[in-house]
């Protein structure tokens, strides 16, 4: 499903790699949990996967497909389609309500995935019910908490029904009990879903759930008791 | 639009310059049509060829066609506006004119210079007593020894012996002028009633010269002045257009029979004379008409300088925009990188951000428009109550076609877009992982 090989990424002005000719397999319908220290690189690692960031060495692969290779449409569809992504700070649209935000990737569709408003806020009002918030698709995402916030992210990650969840600490702005709330629903999401989920976390109870934990360590990823994935 | 200050910051510049423009562009082109069409009233523009000289020592060799041609003509009469088109002809032999005895007490005789124009041009100034002699019913077949022995309009030549019409010519009140004024005190001659010149008759040799010999025949005619006209030549007589054609072509060549020197084009509807000024001028040709082409001139000028003015403001508008466009850009660069993770191309964020550019443009010129507008009315309004009454002093100093209002608003859309093109390329070129870290 997801295939990075001897992955290096160099940020401009460092001394340093972030990634260093890092190796990660993750097959379908897996929740991987990637921990490690502030500036580890567990978010470049998830840009790289996500198609945000193409200025590495190596290869990435996702459901056979090398995203160094793509052009800019072909990523584009590739983010719109294929990869959701949720972000610690949930960046909702604050002049958007939340049932427009959630529908955002609708006005990005192109040729067959093109649907028309009426069925983009009919699917925004689906997900938005499936992340527990049926009520909120008309309210303005200042209106509300941050657990509800982050599950209006997840239900606009989730939009065009991904192959791939990536999540960037989805729980690192929530106190405990809402971040608990949010693991349920990621964990149910994988359980019950087709979704294979790779979230970068500092959080034990997302690392505790999730199957398979890798440490980020010096650029490369290393097995909870193991070896490098 | 939610960046609503900054996008209101950003179309201030617009509305200014929109609305700059637009006032200085209306109010230029009411001073434009009060000038062709009230100030210069003439229903007339006489075309010319353009000039196109060069001056070499002495002499002016002119590089550019002096007269215009059939195709010329019906060139004209194409133009929108123009009603009727009478084409003038210099007779390009010379001439000698010669008599005066009953007015001055003694005959005179001078060089003189003539052109021909169509009667029907003059009708309503002297009526039908300027016409073409040509067919005319008092045929030069009636023999006769004295003028006696011929009709009203006609004279006796004594060498043929048979009577001939007199052939009616005009003069300018310029002509009458330069008598009464130098001519006379110079001669010692009497000052003269111009309504007492109308019916004086005298000789004019076609082909005749003091300043060398004839090298054709001469033809001998007798002229009666029918009036004074300003259409007239303005040093010299005018004669019916057919006879100087007949003149041209029996004297000189064919081919001066049917070159005309300029042409003098009807307007009826007095407001399409700039248009017309603009047509002849785009033919090639130029128009004479003093008055009209001055203030075509000068309207012009007023109209280009206007615009340079408006066209400044809002280039310094669309500078305003781009810095503003740059700002705007910094400030949503984690909602850009945002639409880029969920599946915007770099041509959609390019767009969006053009499209909201243009928007700023559109809706600025609108303002700017209905600014305007507003100034105009209440200009008008203080120059209706507090200016006092001057000749020409119009209801309103403002003109606002149509065009004027989608032509500038396009130009503030297009500056808009413009100004915001280098950030909205910056924007789309970003990497999206960069935008969505805030860097």
């Amino acid at each position: 499903m997801i295939q990075l090989e001897n992955v290096c990424r160099r940020y401009d002005g460092a001394d340093t790699e972030v990634l260093r000719n890092l190796d990660l397999q993750v097959g379908r319908r897996e929740f991987v949990s990637i921990v490690g220290r502030s500036g580890s690189g567990k978010t470049t690692l998830l840009n790289l996967i996500g198609g945000l960031d193409r200025a590495y060495e190596g290869l990435v692969q996702v459901e056979g497909r090398r995203l160094g290779e793509l052009d800019d449409s072909e990523l584009a569809a590739y983010r719109n389609l294929r990869v959701g992504q949720v972000f610690q700070a949930y960046h909702l649209l604050d002049h958007l309500s939340c049932r427009e935000n959630v529908a955002l990737a609708s006005l990005f569709a192109r040729g067959r995935e093109r649907r028309d408003a009426a069925w983009a806020r009919r699917r925004a009002d689906e997900v938005l019910a499936g992340v527990g918030l049926p009520d909120a698709g008309g309210r303005a995402p200042s209106t509300l908490s941050g657990g509800e916030r982050q599950r209006v992210a997840i239900a606009r990650a989730l939009f065009h029904r991904p192959a791939i969840l990536l999540c960037d600490e989805p729980t690192g702005n929530l106190d405990t009990e809402t971040g608990r709330e949010v693991v349920e629903l990621l964990l149910g999401l994988h359980l019950e879903g087709e979704v294979t989920i790779v979230a970068v976390t500092h959080d034990t109870a997302i690392s505790a759930a999730g199957g398979r934990v890798l440490h980020l360590v010096d650029g490369r990823l290393e097995e909870r008791g193991g070896a490098a994935g | 639009m939610r960046h609503w200050k900054h996008f209101a910051a950003a179309s201030v510049g617009i509305i200014l310059g929109v609305a700059a423009l637009i006032f200085f562009l209306g109010l230029g082109l009411r001073v434009r049509d009060l000038l062709l069409v009230q100030v210069f009233p003439s229903e007339y523009l006489e075309v010319v060829p353009r000039s196109v000289d060069l001056d070499l020592f002495a002499l002016r060799v002119d590089l550019g066609r002096d007269t215009l041609d059939s195709a010329a003509l019906e060139e004209l009469s194409a133009i929108p506006g123009v009603d009727v088109v009478y084409p003038k002809m210099r007779l390009t032999v010379p001439a000698l004119a010669s008599g005066g005895t009953s007015l001055f007490g003694a005959g005179m005789q001078t060089e003189i210079v003539a052109d021909g124009i169509d009667p029907g041009l003059v009708t309503e100034e002297v009526g039908e007593a300027f016409h073409e002699v040509d067919g005319d019913p008092e045929s030069p077949a009636r023999p006769c020894k004295r003028d006696g022995d011929c009709g009203e309009g006609s004279y006796c030549d004594r060498v043929a012996g048979v009577c001939k019409p007199y052939i009616p010519v005009l003069v300018s009140p310029y002509v009458v002028e330069l008598y009464n004024g130098a001519f006379r005190r110079a001669y010692g001659l009497p000052k003269i009633n111009p309504d007492a010149l109308r019916g004086l008759s005298f000789e004019m040799a076609f082909g005749a010269s003091t300043f060398r010999p004839s090298e054709s025949t001469v033809i001998r005619e007798r002229m009666r002045l029918v009036g004074i006209s300003d259409k007239a030549i303005p040093l010299g007589v005018t004669l019916p257009l057919g006879h100087v054609r007949s003149l041209n072509a029996a004297l000189g060549s064919p081919e001066a029979g049917e070159r005309y020197h300029s042409a003098v084009l009807g307007v009826g509807a007095k407001e399409m004379l700039p248009a017309v000024v603009e047509a002849v001028e785009a033919a090639g040709l130029e128009v004479r008409d003093r008055g009209a082409r001055r203030a075509a001139l000068v309207t012009a000028v007023m109209m280009a300088v206007l615009g340079l003015v408006g066209a400044a403001l809002i280039t310094v508008a669309a500078a305003h925009i781009m810095h503003v466009f740059f700002l705007v850009v910094m400030v949503r660069r984690r909602e850009i990188g945002l639409l880029r993770a969920v599946g915007a191309r770099r041509g959609d964020i390019r767009n969006l951000l053009l499209a909201e550019a243009a928007a700023v443009g559109l809706v600025s010129g609108l303002v700017g428009s209905l600014a305007a507008l507003t100034v105009a009315v209440v200009a008008d309004g203080f120059a209706a109550s507090r200016v006092p009454d001057f000749p020409f002093k119009p209801e309103s100093f403002f003109a606002f076609p149509p065009w004027l209002f989608i032509s500038v608003i396009a130009l503030a859309v297009g500056a808009a877009v413009v100004g915001a093109l280098p950030s909205a390329l910056r924007a789309a070129a970003g990497d999206p992982s960069e935008a969505l870290a805030g860097r």
